[in-house]
């Protein structure tokens, strides 16, 4: 099956749906890091999995290394989140470690884990919320989170994921701009998913626009 | 429907016995709930921790950390998670697998879950205890078993000391840690001496045992951070780290002495063996390794050259005697 792209208003309502769904993720890992944390705004889109390799290479840099966490997700949407930091993201929350005296006793892998899960849990999490507040969808909109676990570490960002032994073919993409302690770093949040899923996105985004 | 209901609270029964430990604390840290799970592998019964704070229970928790998650829950409203492989365990229980375990600990996984009224905050986080015991032993094996397996296929066969593949591997990364962090390091390559002779005149079998016994003679001689590999053949390779150019040499006079002054034996024969060296040192400038193995294939052959049986070092000069072979 082969999605249509996103028509602009869809683009328009999911940018927003994000957003919402998004405000509350930069105070949770302020919370989460006893630091403030600025989130600017995401930008989300839809992409192609054949398309991700190039997509995350040009998005994070041809050449530069990137750890990733992944994390499952299943109930009203099922799929993988996948949380990409690049160097200088890892940098700076290993950085954070250093400083803090009560942080230095996790392991930097355990800060990783626990801000890829902060982040999939917000933005999806949040995003359900809207669904619940917006939509006349019925039934459950509840998601259940698996375990996180670390996917990979120091590998190029094109090589993080090989299109030809994921089975899903779409997955939303958001990019998310970090700052903590006055340093900038991106993060890149990938969730891949089932046809059906992206569908029931699109289905979502057509009666949040009907809402308004 | 109502004949067929069970006479007791099927959710509370499943809990109690569920092969999960399942326990609930309120913003206090008081214990709500404990299941069998908790209570068999604790041996603290329901009654006695249910109402106590946990910590005051349970004092060897790590309760600035654990109290920080448990926090973190109930202010995010959202699930955490605790993996063994980054800490083996919450709880220090025992495990069930005595025999077949080699763990004196259950690995345990453990998800956080915020409790609250359907649109409310967080009232109780519950934590989820998963025996991930099986799982960590089974990581642990496979570990092992890579590590053998790397090891294997960084060794000779016939003489145990390392291949050329680890030799390659490893004049690369010690070329580049000292380009990055300075220092030194020198390379040694010797060859034995009219060994299609001893081929030849006393055959294979006793060809190996020469191999064979020259790499241990070398070995037993070696620093804890010196590296031995057969290059191939009869060529060996040694990498001296932190060992300047002086250093290497005369280490490299009292090896060859070693391998002159006793004749191995094979089968009540004694085949005397000599060894031809070069050696040569890292310098700053070098565009990569097989510069020092250029240069200490050079100093091997002016050791031929001048008649075997002899340790030479890298000069410039070497370069037109070899030329001229």
């Amino acid at each position: 099956m082969n999605l249509a792209a996103l028509t602009n208003d869809q683009h328009d309502a999911l940018q927003e749906l994000t957003n919402i769904a998004m405000g509350q993720a930069g105070a949770s890992l302020a919370t989460l890091l006893d630091e403030f944390v600025d989130l600017s705004v995401p930008r989300i889109r839809i992409v192609a999995v054949i398309d991700l390799p190039p997509v995350l290479a040009e998005l994070v840099g041809k050449n530069n290394l990137v750890s990733a966490a992944r994390q499952s997700f299943q109930g009203y949407l099922r799929g993988e989140a996948i949380i990409i930091f690049g160097e200088p993201g890892c940098q700076a929350l290993a950085d954070l470690m250093g400083f803090e005296g009560e942080l230095g006793e996790h392991g930097e892998t355990e800060l990783l884990l626990d801000v890829a899960n902060v982040l999939s849990g917000a933005c999806l999490g949040g995003m359900m919320e809207q669904i619940r507040k917006f939509t006349e969808t019925t039934g459950s909109t509840e998601l259940g989170f698996s375990m996180p676990s670390i996917m990979a570490r120091q590998v190029m960002a094109a090589q993080l994921i090989d299109p030809g032994k994921v089975r899903w073919s779409h997955a939303l993409l958001l990019e998310v701009n970090f700052t903590i302690q006055n340093r900038n770093f991106i993060a890149h949040l990938t969730m891949l998913m089932p046809e059906d899923g992206i569908e029931k996105i699109r289905g979502i985004i057509d009666e949040f626009i009907a809402a308004f | 429907m109502s004949d067929s209901a069970p006479s007791f609270n099927l959710a509370e029964t499943v809990v109690k016995w569920v092969d999960v430990g399942i326990f609930v604390l309120n913003k206090n840290f008081e214990v709500q709930l404990w299941n069998n799970f908790m209570a068999h592998h604790s041996g603290r019964l329901t009654e006695d921790v249910v109402g106590k704070n946990l910590f005051e229970a349970f004092p060897d928790l790590p309760k600035p950390w654990f109290t920080k998650k448990v926090n973190t829950v109930f202010l995010l409203n959202n699930f955490a998670f605790i993996s063994w492989e980054n800490r083996p365990y919450l709880f220090r229980f025992a495990h069930n697998r005595p025999i077949t375990g080699g763990a004196d600990h259950m690995y345990q996984n453990c998800m956080l879950l915020p409790l609250k009224a359907e649109q409310g905050k967080p009232e109780a986080v519950c934590v989820m205890v998963f025996d991930a015991t099986d799982t960590a032993i089974a990581q642990n094996l496979l570990k092992q078993a890579l590590e053998t397996i790397s090891e294997i296929s960084n060794r000779d066969g016939l003489t145990g000391i390392y291949n050329r593949r680890y030799l390659e591997n490893r004049l690369s990364s010690e070329f580049d840690r000292t380009r990055r962090y300075g220092g030194t390091f020198s390379m040694i390559l010797f060859d034995l001496d009219f060994f299609k002779k001893v081929n030849d005149t006393y055959g294979h079998l006793a060809g190996d045992k020469v191999l064979v016994e020259i790499a241990a003679r070398v070995r037993d001689k070696l620093r804890s951070s010196d590296v031995i590999g057969r290059y191939g053949g009869e060529e060996f390779v040694l990498i001296l780290p932190e060992t300047p150019l002086d250093g290497a040499r005369q280490f490299a006079e009292r090896l060859r002495e070693a391998v002159a002054l006793e004749p191995v034996i094979f089968d009540d024969t004694p085949i005397r063996v000599t060894i031809s060296m070069g050696v040569t040192e890292h310098h700053a400038g070098m565009p990569g390794y097989a510069t020092l193995t250029h240069q200490s294939d050079i100093a091997l052959y002016a050791s031929k050259a001048a008649g075997r049986n002899c340790v030479t070092c890298y000069a410039p000069e070497l370069e037109k005697l070899a030329a001229a072979k």
